[in-house]
């Protein structure tokens, strides 16, 4: 190496960063393989790092606006009307027009990426600093593409865009080696303010590498898997991030009656399909015990697809860790241990189903363990089944499976829950279809703004007489919200930070411009 | 060169009916997979992307026809010079070949070296001393070697290497925080380092016991014994005659063997996450993206394939007897 060492001094000498800038250095995760592109589906999670978006959600989730500074739907609920900032600029210093704007929602429309539109009619030009995007019919949970598309310029959007972004957001690319790393700095032109880091780089590869950078100090924030949580090296914390990435168990809720799906899945379950059951399992669950034994303790319970976020709603719960109110619900449905085997029958058929989980997946297997072990003092026999995830597709519909959501969307509650959706891919595979519940929800689509829908999502779980929580139909038995863990410099601030989504690691950055270094240099 | 005109010619016709075969076996494999391409680039958005969507995507993918068609449709793309699109990086899959292939080189390129030059100086050392201690170390190495899996020889070396010790770097093509311009040579080197060790592992062990056993008839045979009769010492004789007669067979071994390389790079890109075509095998593989997994299944074909090649020409070079034979 002694021939290497002047190298590496000219090295430093020549190409050393300006004094005093630290780079910052994550190791999270979330490369997006096909570029940074928001038309096809770049940033849905986390920061959209060169873009920028019309609205954004605070660390509460509430709405803010970010390019535009006004927003209005209209009485029928199918016409938005947003007023733009007039001080945003592209990177390359071109000001950001309302036909970028209307390019980018069109283009985003018609891309078949990963952006969904469905129900997004199109886009049009109605004032110097205005657009308005017309919808084919009301549909509020559009509110979540408003903060999350990222708006691209109409003039350098091309085939080569999503390797070389131009956008509003807080930074701009200074080099992405694909696989490698992403080496960003801030946009000058940024109309959020300044960002306090003059170059920021996002390593990528596979976690143990992350872990590794982490232990050798030359990364600053990295996602670490729960195992390593506890241990993070000198000069890191963990950082332990609350989140909606659930996971519970999904019921069949009809009866088995031969049916089948066009694939020829079967459909229904004859034990699951009462509700007694699923009541009975809500109440008998022991979560707190599931979140020691499945995440070691680095998680909380769940009771719904979205806690803690606006659109839930806790009265919808019951409360768990209750075996004998289990019991009797059980015993005044008519499911008793006649022939003394431990497992409770009715009419001939005992109280027994599989919870499948996938087979690649330790957490949930510890999950389906746990709950199953629980289940037994209850008198119900259930039994854990690993299978690949393409079993599970065609099982889904006639056996309780484990299954995890997570969005900051609404519409997830919509998707999984809605009659419509009945045995579409992974949405509702249990065939629950409740014309109330049906109603909430198409009532919350068609709220006159956000905050009203809210409401109605939450009537949705529990209103009072029914819903899909478990004091309604239980259509499921949620068990536990995972925790994200990083390790963290003890010299960075993340500042506050929102209840994060189903996945690990990019979600993170959701508010980096705003991170800051505590340590003096 | 008489012999190599048939040799090649040879080679080229095994090539062409070679090449069908492997794409028609790759693309049913492929296809069997019991993955969706969809919902794996869905992903974590599942919620978030309706079946409207669903179809969308799968239609701009061309999926919604059937395989057969896809496969036909693939295989004239693939004769005019296009070899289709990467549905997981959404590029050319030549471009994706051509700017990941480098990195995959010089790492390949790197292990080849150090496992040739370790494995046949360690297989001729044991040989001179056979029976000897020097001898038992390094068999006992080999085994070792050959019994250790791959990743767990790279945790081991970064454990010690980079955590313990801090002397390299535990991961990646470059440190972080700097652009490829800022990343000096010396930089590049020392992260070459442990990629490099762990991946001529694969090649030294088999390389180190194949050589010395050859030696070791050698050193047996009247011409050495001859030698060793003038005063010669076995060290002498074996790095000298010996070296060259041992050297030949040890680069056919060695070349034949360019395919493990190739397969274990995947796993050492893996590890240390390095941006080369091993990762993108790995991305296309559990994102079902055909044509790219066809791409790369046909350029590692290629790659082997060059390799047995240069064996056998190799080989012929070396032992004049060989040249007589059929091709």
């Amino acid at each position: 190496m002694s021939k290497l060492t002047p190298a590496l001094l000219v090295a430093v000498a020549l190409f050393a960063a300006p004094a005093g800038a630290r780079p910052l250095v994550l190791a999270v995760g979330g490369e997006p393989e096909s570029g940074f592109d928001p038309v096809t589906g770049w940033g849905s999670y986390g920061n959209p790092l060169f873009q920028s978006t019309l609205l954004r959600r605070d660390a509460d989730l509430a709405l803010e606006g970010d390019l535009a500074t006004d927003w209005t739907l209209s009485e029928d609920g199918t016409l938005w009307t947003i007023t733009l900032r007039d001080d945003a600029r592209f990177s390359d210093g071109t000001p950001l027009t309302p036909e970028d704007v209307v390019f980018t929602y069109n283009t985003a429309r018609d891309a078949g990426g990963l952006v969904d539109l469905t129900g997004f009619d199109a886009a049009r030009v109605s004032g110097p600093h205005e657009v308005e995007l017309k919808l084919a019919e009301p549909r509020i949970s559009f509110t979540s593409r408003l903060a999350t598309l990222g708006i691209v310029p109409a003039d350098g959007y091309g085939p080569g865009y999503a390797r070389e972004p131009i956008g509003s957001g807080p930074f701009r690319m200074v080099e992405w080696r694909e696989g490698a790393q992403l080496v960003v700095e801030p946009n000058p032109y940024w109309h959020g303010g300044d960002v306090p880091f003059e170059r920021v780089s996002f390593v990528f590869g596979s976690e143990q590498a992350g872990l590794s950078l982490a232990r050798t100090g030359a990364a600053d924030l990295v996602a670490v898997p729960a195992s390593q949580a506890d241990t993070p090296p000198d000069g890191m914390e963990t950082l332990h991030v609350e989140t909606v990435d659930n996971r519970g168990l999904m019921f069949p809720m009809v009866p088995d009656t031969g049916a089948t799906t066009e694939g020829g899945a079967p459909i229904g379950n004859d034990v699951t399909a009462d509700r007694a059951i699923r009541v009975a399992v809500n109440r008998a669950l022991d979560r707190e015990a599931l979140v020691t034994l499945a995440l070691n303790g680095h998680g909380r319970p769940a009771t719904g697809p979205a806690d803690g976020l606006p659109w839930d709603n806790p009265e919808g719960a019951l409360p768990g860790n209750d075996p004998e109110a289990a019991r009797e619900t059980l015993d005044a449905a008519g499911w008793s241990d006649t022939n003394g085997d431990g497992t409770r029958e009715k009419d001939g058929r005992d109280a027994a189903f599989a919870i499948v989980y996938p087979a690649g997946d330790g957490t949930r297997q510890a999950l389906a363990l746990g709950a199953a072990q629980q289940l037994r003092e209850i008198g119900i026999a259930a039994t854990p089944t690993g299978r690949s995830w393409d079993e599970i597709r065609a099982m889904m519909h006639s056996e309780v499976v484990v299954l995890g959501w997570g969005a900051h969307d609404p519409s997830e509650v919509y998707n999984i829950h809605h009659g419509d959706y009945a045995g579409i891919g992974y949405f509702n595979p249990g065939f629950y279809d409740n014309p109330t519940v049906n109603a909430h929800l198409e009532a919350a689509e068609r709220a006159p703004d956000f905050e009203a829908s809210l409401a109605e999502w939450q009537a949705a779980e529990w209103d009072g007489e029914t819903g899909f929580g478990a004091r309604g139909d239980a259509a499921w038995a949620w068990m536990v919200n995972l925790e994200h863990a990083y390790w963290v410099s003890e010299c960075l601030d993340t500042g506050a930070r929102q209840i994060h989504p189903h996945g690990h690691g990019f979600p993170i950055t959701h508010d980096l411009p705003d991170w800051r270094w505590t340590c003096a240099e | 060169m008489s012999w190599l005109r048939p040799l090649l010619l040879g080679r080229l016709v095994r090539l062409a009916w070679l090449l069908p075969l492997a794409a028609i076996g790759l693309f049913t494999l492929i296809s069997l997979a019991p993955i969706d391409p969809v919902q794996a680039y869905v992903g974590d958005r599942t919620s978030l992307v309706g079946p409207e969507q669903r179809e969308a995507i799968a239609a701009a993918w061309g999926l919604d026809r059937p395989a057969t068609e896809r496969f036909g449709h693939w295989l004239g793309d693939v004769l005019r010079g296009d070899l289709g699109r990467s549905l997981t990086y959404d590029m050319p899959v030549a471009e994706v070949i051509a700017r990941r292939f480098p990195a995959s080189l010089v790492l390949i390129a790197g292990a080849f070296a150090v496992s040739f030059v370790v494995g046949t100086t360690l297989g001729i050392a044991a040989a001179a001393a056979r029976g000897g201690p020097a001898d038992r170390i390094i068999r006992t190495l080999a085994v070792a070697l050959s019994a250790s899996p791959g990743f767990w020889i790279a945790i081991l070396l970064i454990a010690l290497f980079a955590v313990g010790l801090g002397w390299l770097p535990s991961c990646c093509a470059a440190p972080p925080g700097l652009t490829a311009g800022e990343a000096g040579w010396s930089d590049r080197a020392r992260h070459l380092v442990l990629p490099v060790a762990t991946l001529s592992v694969v090649g030294t062990a088999p390389l180190i016991l194949h050589t010395r056993q050859r030696l070791v008839a050698f050193l047996d045979s009247p011409a050495a014994l001859h030698l060793r009769a003038h005063g010669l010492s076995w060290q002498r004789i074996a790095f000298g005659a010996g070296l060259r007669h041992a050297l030949g067979p040890a680069l056919t071994l060695h070349l034949a063997g360019a395919g493990e390389l190739f397969g274990g790079s995947v796993l050492a890109e893996t590890v240390f996450a390095w941006p080369g075509l091993g990762q993108a095998t790995v991305r296309a593989a559990t994102g079902a993206d055909a044509p790219l997994l066809m791409g790369i299944g046909l350029t590692t074909l290629l790659f082997v394939f060059c390799g047995n090649l240069l064996a056998d020409i190799a080989a012929r070079l070396a032992d004049p007897r060989l040249r007589q034979g059929p091709a």
